[in-house]
Formats: C-alpha cells, structure tokens, sequence
C-alpha cells in the first residue's frame, strides 16, 4: 500500500494489481483472466451456436447416418468441437462466478470448483472423443 | 482451512430487497439460462457418444429427445439458448461501454425477451411444420 500516488500512473491501474490494493479486499487472483476469457469465449460462441443451433434444427428430421456424416465432415467435426470447448470454458468460468457469490465457506468454494473442473474435463474429453471417433473412421 | 471470507458478501437481494425491476430479472435469468444450458452439455455429451455408438445407444437416446421429458428439456433449453444468447449480445455491448442509459437498458431489455419468444416459436414451428 505504499505510494499509491505513482502507482495510479503507471499501467499497472490496467492491471489486476491495482486492484489488489484497492481497500485491501483483495482480489480474486484469476479475476481478470476469466473476464477475458468469459468474453472471448462469448463472442467465439456466438457464430458456434448459431451454427450448432442450425445444424441441428436441420437434423431433426433425419436418420442416425446423417447425424454421423455431418460430424464426420471436417467442418461439423471442427465446428462442433470448438463450440463445446468454447461453451464448456464459458460454463466453466460462469458457474465459478455463480459459487463464488453464493458460497462463502472457503473450503466448499474450492470442493464446488474442483467438482465443477473435473465436470468439464470429463465432459470436454467425452464429447471430443466421441466427434473424433466418428471424424476418423469416416 | 475452514475459515469464512471476510468480505462484503453478495446477499440474494432479489425478492426481499428489490422491488421487481425488468433489469434484475434480466439478470437473474441471465445466469440461470447460464447453469440450465451448462447442464445441457451433459446431454449433449451424450448426444454426441450415441452419434458416434450408433445402432441401440442412438435409438435409445432417440426414444429419450422425443419423449415428453426429452421435448420438454428441448423445449426449456432452446429458450435458454436464444435468451442466453441475446441476452449475452446486451452483455458485450455493456462491456464495449454502450448501452448504459436507463431508457436503453429497458428497451435492449424488452427487445431481448420479444427476440427469444420470435426465436423460439421459430425453431418449434420448423421443427413441427417443416
């Protein structure tokens, strides 16, 4: 908290250090780099789900081979891909912000966000196996 | 380990504190779309390994989406998408610095919940009628 006066003047008022020192609250440590990435992700999600979205409703009346060759087809296979990691990143940072509001014992907050981790690891790794099983025997 | 946060908290102010404001609802439900389509990707999870499975997982999780549970879910979470979704466009724009004024912010707002009731009834009239 020394000198706050010249630190006020550097870039580091951009930074997340200047908010550190701010009432000495602290911070969240990784705050501004999950803002980003909430952002970036939700910007990347916003053409990845209108495509989901579409591909999808153009699905609904077909059969099981149609469903497999669109997520064979290098473009569904990467397009789908990208729009569940970029949505499960997004979910990710998302539900942390939620338990980080309503869960205020330090040591749940942490078991929450570990629970929540291993969620999206496994359903990241899920999902990518399943559209790289279909991509690659195609 | 097991100490509390000593901070300023954030109380769920919303029914007890707050008179109904068309903002906090927004909001609210902004997150709450948020977790119903985080809890989709598990069944798109699933989705997409009776895609890649075939032959009985696929059938079987064909019999799920057309069941009443299975239509009701898709129902519920494409109005979570298209809400999530446009109501997300009001968010970026919130960041960019625009959009602040009270009169603006109600009308995004309104304009969020006729363009995810247009979308909606969209995607069900083309899924029913097409």
């Amino acid at each position: 908290m020394s000198k706050p006066a010249i630190t006020a003047n550097t870039t580091a008022l951009r930074d997340e250090t200047m908010l550190r020192r701010v009432r000495q609250l602290g911070s969240a440590h990784d705050g501004l780099g999950e803002w980003r990435l909430q952002r970036l992700t939700a910007i990347a999600l916003i053409p990845l789900g209108l495509y989901f979205a579409a591909s999808v409703l153009w699905l609904v009346k077909s059969d099981h081979l149609t469903a497999a060759g669109w997520l064979a087809s290098p473009v569904g296979a990467l397009l789908v891909m990208l729009f569940v990691l970029a949505g499960l990143a997004h979910a990710l940072v998302g539900i942390r912000s939620v338990l980080l509001d309503y869960v205020h014992t330090r040591s749940r907050l942490l078991a929450a966000g570990l629970v929540v981790r291993a969620a999206v690891v496994v359903l990241a790794g899920a999902s990518i196996l399943a559209i790289l099983k279909l991509f690659l025997v195609h | 380990m097991t100490r509390p946060l000593n901070r300023p908290l954030s109380p769920f102010m919303f029914p007890f504190w707050y008179r109904f404001q068309i903002t906090s609802a927004l909001s609210i439900l902004h997150r709450l779309t948020g977790i119903g389509l985080a809890v989709g990707s598990i069944l798109l999870a699933f989705w997409l390994i009776a895609v890649a499975e075939g032959g009985e997982s696929f059938a079987s999780m064909h019999v799920f989406l057309v069941s009443p549970i299975g239509m009701l879910l898709l129902f519920l979470w494409s109005v979570a998408f298209f809400y999530h979704l446009c109501n997300g466009i009001r968010h970026l724009a919130w960041d960019a610095g625009y959009g602040f004024e009270l009169r603006t912010a109600y009308r995004s707002g309104y304009t969020v919940l006729a363009l995810t009731t247009l979308l909606t009834a969209l995607t069900w009239l083309f899924v029913f009628f097409a």
